[in-house]
């Protein structure tokens, strides 16, 4: 066809050099995680690495500026070193998105290479900053001389650079604690994931009230021999209401009554008691071929033993419905004197000077008598920054959508 | 249940199977054209339906199993293959597209859904609809991206390819991508006010991001006019990683400790 090839490192750089280089960058991340002994990238805290990564954007953004005609540099913000990046990207992501992430013995060949905590680990690091390095050259480019026709590509490559360098430059300034609090009780103590000695924290939570709301009870009937409810007809969880019926092989089902909240009398009689001490009494008709019997079951608590329906040699029982909605009456009180009360509740945090306060667990085996609430308090300083990302990268897709929307034509 | 799952997927099918029966005549007698294009259009909106009335008994936005997830799937991809014929013209799209919704109700109807109405806390937010619409629109456009490429690429191995073929493989990529950014976003935004941090590098989070590359690797292979044949055999490929996200995650070994495995049913 008369194409000569071009060599090994004969200008124009392109794809074999890129592939090369990023090849040689993931290589000696993992020479330099076995070498450090499996131990990942330093942590570095505020205010050092915010001054690194504005350093870091400073000499790259000078480097695009006033190398720009230099055929290396340009090879260096452009597409071919970038895809190979992105691949590698794509490459270790995959390495964390099969492979279970955390601890493993140490020493294990998964460890000295950092294979089981991949997004901390020295390959990642140093392909994820040489990819910032590409993004940013040809950002650059686009943003001196500054146009208006360019902003798609600025919001979007601008933003995503925000987002990825800040949430890993800052992903050592997160901080995470949960705080156990017992009903009537403060605690001004934190635990982080990985250990069991106590922080203090610049506030104390005080726990007015715990409430637990729960989907309505589930009957089932249950085989003792294999520990497991055996699947009804409909194949379909029985939620509790009055009138409900449903049939096994051979079983038939009918709920008679429901009482949600009662005690029973020393004699066995059932009365209503109220929320905060009675539990759901259910009355079952079971007809199996042996015959029809009526019985009362409940689901038991703390204080009142369970009790289940016998049917030949399987039960008939009741559970508490799956949680529904939680949430904790708190009083937050800070060092310096400021104080809110609040209800946190999954999903809806609340925050306080700077920290955030999460409704994250309780004591599931006391369920809705649970006396004690797991919240979770976060500080985040770099989110602002990494949520400015995130909307520019929406910005530009919104624009990116629409001009793709726009272009009616085939594309050329 | 006054509308139950097997009549609106049956009644869906046969409108399906219809419409598609009259468009193949369409060339020969024009006239079809217009009820052919109303019987397929009518088996989605019986889906859509469908949706709107489980949702309303469920009291909660049916999202959150694999099978309710194929619901919404059934009802969208054929609009896609709708859409793609008015735009540019290409009509074997849809028929695909028919046959995949179908194929989804098939998978339903031999394993009928667990009809549960409780739904965990973590999942009631406002950010769970915008999250998972807006992915399901995302994989319907990318899925019929995919088949596009496929066919693309059989026309290439016959040397018939076309640039409309190519450019329509582009254009939904390139949709698709665009809301694979919106629904990976949203469900950072929404991991923070549920679970305290916008990213943990979850299997399904870091799977999402995969697809997420792999598209974003595409247009930039695209923008720097690598040959477009190629591309399709890429835009083909890329489909898998987005399977892998979509369900596959739930079988690797990085699956233990999610939680974004669905409720399986």
């Amino acid at each position: 066809m008369g194409i000569v090839r071009r060599g090994w490192f004969q200008p124009p750089w392109e794809f074999r050099e890129a592939s090369l280089f990023t090849a040689v960058t993931v290589c000696f991340g993992f020479i330099l995680q076995y070498t450090a002994s499996g131990q990942g990238v330093p942590r570095v805290y505020l205010p050092v690495n915010a001054i690194v990564l504005a350093l870091f954007a400073l000499l790259v953004l000078c480097i695009g500026l006033a190398f720009r005609e230099s055929a290396t540099v340009k090879w260096f913000g452009g597409i071919p070193l970038g895809l190979c990046l992105i691949v590698a990207i794509a490459a270790l992501s995959m390495i964390g998105g099969v492979f279970p992430q955390g601890e493993v013995k140490p020493g294990s060949p998964w460890a000295l290479f950092g294979l089981n905590q991949i997004f901390s680990s020295w390959p990642f690091a140093l392909t994820v900053l040489l990819f910032l390095a590409n993004l940013g050259l040809s950002l650059s480019w686009r943003l001196v001389p500054f146009s208006l026709k360019n902003i798609q590509f600025i919001l979007f490559h601008a933003g995503f650079w925000i987002a990825l360098s800040c949430g890993i430059f800052g992903a050592p300034d997160l901080q995470r604690f949960v705080v156990p609090v017992e009903e009537g009780k403060d605690n001004h103590l934190g635990y982080v994931m990985e250990s069991d000695i106590p922080q203090k924290l610049p506030f104390s939570i005080f726990l007015k009230d715990f409430t637990l709301e729960e989907y309505p009870l589930q009957i089932f009937l249950y085989d003792p021999q294999i520990g497991q409810p055996i699947p009804e007809r409909s194949k379909a969880p029985l939620l509790v209401r009055k009138g409900l019926t449903a049939s096994w092989d051979g079983v038939d089902i009918e709920v008679l009554d429901l009482l949600p909240f009662a005690l029973p009398d020393k004699d066995g009689r059932l009365h209503p008691a109220d929320k905060a001490a009675g539990i759901p009494f259910v009355k079952v008709r079971v007809k199996t071929p042996e015959g029809t019997k009526e019985e009362w079951i409940t689901t038991g608590s703390p204080f009142v033993e369970t009790r289940d329906a016998e049917v030949g040699s399987y039960y008939l029982g009741i559970r508490p419905g799956t949680p529904k909605a939680f949430r904790s009456v708190v009083t937050v009180k800070g060092d310096n004197g400021q104080q809110i009360n609040a209800t946190v509740e999954v999903n809806h945090p609340v925050d306080f000077m700077g920290w955030k306060l999460y409704q994250m667990g309780y004591d599931e085996k006391a369920g809705r008598w649970s006396q004690l609430s797991l919240i979770e308090a976060i500080r985040d300083p770099w989110l602002p920054a990494v949520y400015l990302g995130f909307f520019m990268i929406m910005a530009g897709n919104l624009l990116f959508f629409w001009n793709g929307i726009q272009q009616k034509e085939v594309a050329s | 249940m006054i509308f139950d799952f097997t009549t609106a997927a049956l009644a869906a099918m046969v409108c399906w199977s219809a419409g598609s029966l009259l468009s193949f005549f369409v060339r020969k007698i024009p006239v079809l054209k217009l009820p052919a294009l109303l019987l397929s259009f009518a088996g989605s909106l019986v889906m859509v339906a469908f949706i709107a009335f489980y949702w309303s008994i469920l009291d909660r936005p049916p999202l959150r199993t694999l099978g309710e997830t194929r619901l919404w799937y059934a009802a969208l991809i054929p609009l896609v293959g709708f859409l793609v014929e008015y735009r540019w013209k290409i009509s074997w799209l849809k028929y695909y597209c028919m046959g995949l919704a179908s194929f989804f109700l098939v998978i339903n109807l031999n394993h009928p859904d667990v009809f549960d109405k409780t739904l965990m806390p973590a999942l009631q937010s406002p950010w769970f609809i915008p999250h998972v619409v807006v992915y399901l629109v995302g994989y319907v456009l990318l899925a019929a991206s995919s088949v596009t490429a496929v066919h693309n690429v059989s026309l290439q191995l016959r040397s018939k390819s076309t640039a409309n073929g190519e450019s329509v493989s582009h254009y939904l990529a390139l949709l698709g991508f665009v809301l694979l950014s919106f629904g990976l976003i949203f469900g950072a935004l929404w991991a923070k006010e549920a679970w305290g941090h916008y990213w943990t590098w979850d299997p399904k989070e870091t799977w999402a991001f995969l697809s997420w590359l792999a598209y974003l690797g595409y247009l930039h292979a695209y923008r720097y006019k690598i040959e477009k044949g190629k591309l399709q055999w890429y835009l083909a490929l890329s489909f898998i990683v987005l399977l892998v996200c979509w369900f596959g995650v739930n079988y690797l070994p990085s699956a233990q400790n999610s939680v974004h495995t669905y409720t399986q049913s």
